[in-house]
């Protein structure tokens, strides 16, 4: 009879492989409805304290088929999926759409998502990205008024200060837990692999929070620490909309490496900050966008007092990894734009980096094997003469 | 492939056109010489800002696209590589980062300030540092990065402001172009932060802001831009006077030429030609057989080969997203006693600023004024922005008016993108396609 850990993660697995199908049998049980939610930093909590299930919406498995012919093949392959997967009726199970983070490649899945699915609501609401100026909060907090407004209109019920706080704490309690394995495994332990712990957090990011939670509870609860083993301890970093393909990851541990410590959407990233227990739960949902950047610095902000080059060089330290694997998916600008100021700071540290590009379709992970194996050989020797 | 002839292309000569832009770019080369302060930006037109606080201003996609038109863009482009920028990042943000590594390397050579002693061969070098930057960046998100980078190339030394300017995604049922709730909150949100800019001009020059230079500036441009429209509208004829070659060649007069009395001058001859022409029965195209609109932002590496090859097939392009829907095209917002409003709302019309709906009605718009038969849409390589949309508005155009519409590759600023042969054999088929479509009727 498989174990209690194995049941939860078969759960949680099978939500983050077949999201629409979690999010079907979900409206089925509870009559509810469900918003699709597109990354990074849309404040899932309003949706939650209205009633309904935001999800957000992942990058699936088919190949590209009719978003090949609604935005062009140099956009990242995140957004030609989202495009495909709108033109062919995959996001059907949704009953709206929601948007925070301006992206000029996601505004264009956006504007597809809009044309396939007329009948329902598709609002974006642009959560400034220059975090520093004097006008950053009240304008964050405006928008995060509109969303509430917004869903309000949506469900057609009052959002109460009371349901926002009791959501806030839902989540946050999810985070805290999310945490804690992340923290276990940067001290040593090794019992869940990469591929694993993305499914904990893609299940996070589409399930109902609650349920995710207990079953996370019993993920923990049944499985003790493994101690990690000799291979190289690597960071990995990068991919801010979509989760890194699972086969890639175990390329990586199948290498010789082992990873420790990550900046991923679909990992640190997403759970790097608390709201927080507040009086005033919009004034905390607009403070958590600006406190989170900082937590976790993300490159498509612009914030001058935070560095992502310095905060990695930081977490190598914290975590004791050896090196930084970048995976950058393909014709993702932000991630282009900042790489060379990354190199530059882990050069001056003397921490080995290797970056892979990563596409929806056709990653050659041969190849990516063979340069991993290169980056493992080339720590360990480094080891070798320091001794 | 075959290289296109001078035979058909009939282009537009405006006398007071003679080296205006490149007395601009030379002037600026100059600044730190002649002690001005110097300011980078990008996006939006701020430069009257700029120009009414006394500096001298280098806009950014303006530089790159000059050095691409120039065919001088590789050494910035290798210096960006050698940086470690990848060539699939957007060619304007890579070419002018090269040129920020070009500057920055030749600025600590050289301790006096004074760029380009070092690499005077070099063009992509000889942009003066800058004292501060300005990012007014609409659209596209790359741009609020790309200056971000730029700030932190410079070590993180150099001020920046950012204005943010909201993207107009037409949530609401009101909203339209030019209208509605979001338009209007998107307005004065945008106009608030102008007045900080100005804050910001006066702390970084020391001086009180010269308002009353500001309301002149603005007078130049609105009555520029009004001439500009109308001569515009004078190409409604068929055959057209003037092609949208011609509306390329005057952008970046439109666009960060210092507002004076020249550029009102250099308008109404632009209008005083095209009318002249029209009056006479002048063709921009001598052999005009179909009217196309064109969609993308410029190949500037390719200008003069594309206005030749489309002329070659008896081809007028006669409008297009860039040209039109951009650069203060909308002259009866500014009003010059008071311009900031007017200001912030052309900051906010970039044609990559709004969602898909509004950008239909506007090509829709524009293709039954200008009797179009057809589209092309240049699908930029590295320009998502300007290519997000136009699959769909190339089924809306489709759809609502019969017009076909045909894609080619290439990109703003890296030649290396285009390919000839996609373009003639396409824009063989779909001409073919609209002689069909006429024989029907």
């Amino acid at each position: 009879m498989p174990s209690t850990f194995t049941q939860a993660m078969a759960t949680l697995g099978a939500a983050a492989e077949f999201p629409n199908t979690y999010v079907a049998q979900w409206k089925q049980r509870t009559g509810g409805k469900a918003i699709g939610l597109f990354p990074m930093n849309f404040p899932a909590e309003l949706a939650h304290a209205a009633g309904v299930l935001p999800v957000i919406i992942q990058e699936d498995r088919e190949p590209i088929t009719a978003g090949r012919n609604l935005l062009g093949e140099f956009n990242c392959g995140y957004t030609r999926n989202l495009a495909d997967q709108a033109a062919l009726g995959r996001l059907d199970v949704y009953d709206g759409f929601f948007q925070a983070d301006h992206c000029i490649q996601l505004l264009g899945a956006v504007d597809v998502v809009r044309e396939d699915e007329p009948d329902k609501p598709v609002y974006f609401g642009q959560l400034m990205s220059s975090m520093g100026d004097e006008w950053t909060f009240p304008q964050v907090l405006e928008k995060m008024n509109d969303f509430r407004v917004e869903l309000e209109k949506f469900t057609g019920r009052a959002v109460s200060d009371d349901d926002i706080a009791n959501s806030i704490e839902i989540f946050d309690e999810n985070r805290r837990l999310m945490r804690s394995i992340f923290d276990q495994r940067r001290h040593g332990d090794a019992a869940l692999a990469p591929d694993q712990i993305q499914v904990l957090v893609k299940s996070s990011m589409i399930m109902d929070k609650q349920e995710h939670t207990e079953l996370l509870r019993e993920v923990m609860a049944e499985h003790g620490p493994v101690p990690r083993d000799d291979r190289i301890r690597v960071h990995l970093s990068g991919h801010f909309c979509h989760a890194p393909n699972p086969e890639l990851l175990k390329v990586i541990e199948d290498s010789g490496a082992i990873v420790v410590d990550d900046d991923l959407f679909h990992g640190t990233r997403y759970v790097s900050t608390d709201v927080g227990s507040t009086d005033d739960p919009m004034a905390a949902l607009a403070s958590v966008y600006l406190r989170r950047n900082s937590a976790v610095p993300c490159p498509t902000r612009v914030q001058h007092d935070v560095d992502w080059d310095r905060f990695l060089v930081d977490s190598v330290i914290a975590s004791g990894a050896q090196g930084v694997i970048v995976l950058m998916a393909k014709f993702c600008e932000p991630h282009m734009l900042f790489y060379p100021e990354l190199r530059k700071a882990l050069e001056a540290r003397s921490i080995p980096l290797l970056l892979i590009e990563t596409e929806h379709e056709g990653l050659p992970l041969e190849s990516i094997r063979t340069r991993v194996e290169a980056l493992v050989e080339r720590i360990r020797r480094k080891q070798l003469t320091t001794v | 492939m075959s290289a296109p002839t001078l035979a058909n292309s009939n282009k537009l000569v405006i006398p007071t056109a003679t080296n205006m832009v490149g007395d601009y770019w030379d002037n600026l080369f100059t600044a730190k010489e002649r002690g001005k302060q110097v300011v980078w930006y990008n996006g939006s037109a701020v430069n009257p800002f700029f120009q009414a606080a006394g500096l001298e201003w280098c806009h950014g996609e303006a530089f790159s696209a000059r050095l691409a038109a120039q065919q001088l863009e590789k050494p910035a482009q290798l210096a960006g590589e050698e940086y470690g920028y990848i060539g699939e990042l957007c060619s304007y943000a890579r070419t002018h980062l090269g040129c920020a590594v070009l500057t920055k390397q030749a600025r600590s050579e050289d301790e006096t300030g004074i760029v380009g002693l070092v690499d005077q061969q070099e063009l992509a070098s000889r942009l003066p540092a800058p004292d501060f930057f300005v990012n007014a960046y609409a659209g596209c998100s790359t741009g609020q990065q790309w200056d971000e980078i730029s700030y932190r190339v410079f070590g993180k030394q150099v001020p920046i402001f950012n204005v943010s300017l909201p993207f107009l995604p037409g949530n609401k049922p009101d909203a339209g172009y030019l209208s509605g709730e979001e338009w209007d909150q998107a307005s004065g949100y945008v106009a608030d932060q102008l007045y900080k800019l100005v804050e910001f001009l006066e702390t970084m020059t020391g001086r009180p802001f010269d308002w009353d230079a500001l309301r002149q500036n603005m007078s130049y441009i609105k009555r520029a831009s009004e001439l500009r429209r109308e001569a515009m509208a004078l190409c409604r004829a068929a055959p057209t006077p003037a092609t949208y070659w011609d509306w390329i060649a005057s952008i970046a007069h439109i666009n960060f030429m210092p507002a004076g009395p020249e550029l009102v001058q250099y308008f109404t001859d632009v209008k005083a030609e095209v009318q002249r022409r029209l009056d006479n029965s002048t063709a921009g195209v001598r052999n005009e057989r179909y009217r196309l609109y064109f969609d993308g932002i410029m190949n500037w590496n390719k200008l003069g080969w594309l206005s030749r090859k489309f002329a070659d097939a008896d081809v007028a392009v006669v409008c297009g997203r860039y040209t039109h829907n951009a650069f203060w095209q909308e002259p009866h917002l500014i009003d010059t006693e008071d311009p900031i409003l007017g200001m912030a709302q052309h900051y906010l019309l970039c044609p990559t600023n709004h969602g898909v709906k509004t950008l239909k009605y506007l090509t829709n718009r524009d293709c039954v004024d200008y009797g179009i038969d057809g589209i092309v849409f240049h699908a930029s390589r590295t320009c998502r922005a300007f290519t997000n949309p136009q699959h769909l508005l190339a089924k809306s155009a489709q759809k609502e008016l019969g017009i076909p519409s045909m894609f080619f590759e290439g990109d703003v600023a890296d030649a290396s993108f285009y390919k000839d042969e996609i373009l003639e054999s396409r824009l063989a088929a779909m001409l073919e396609g609209i002689d069909v479509r006429r024989s029907r009727i």
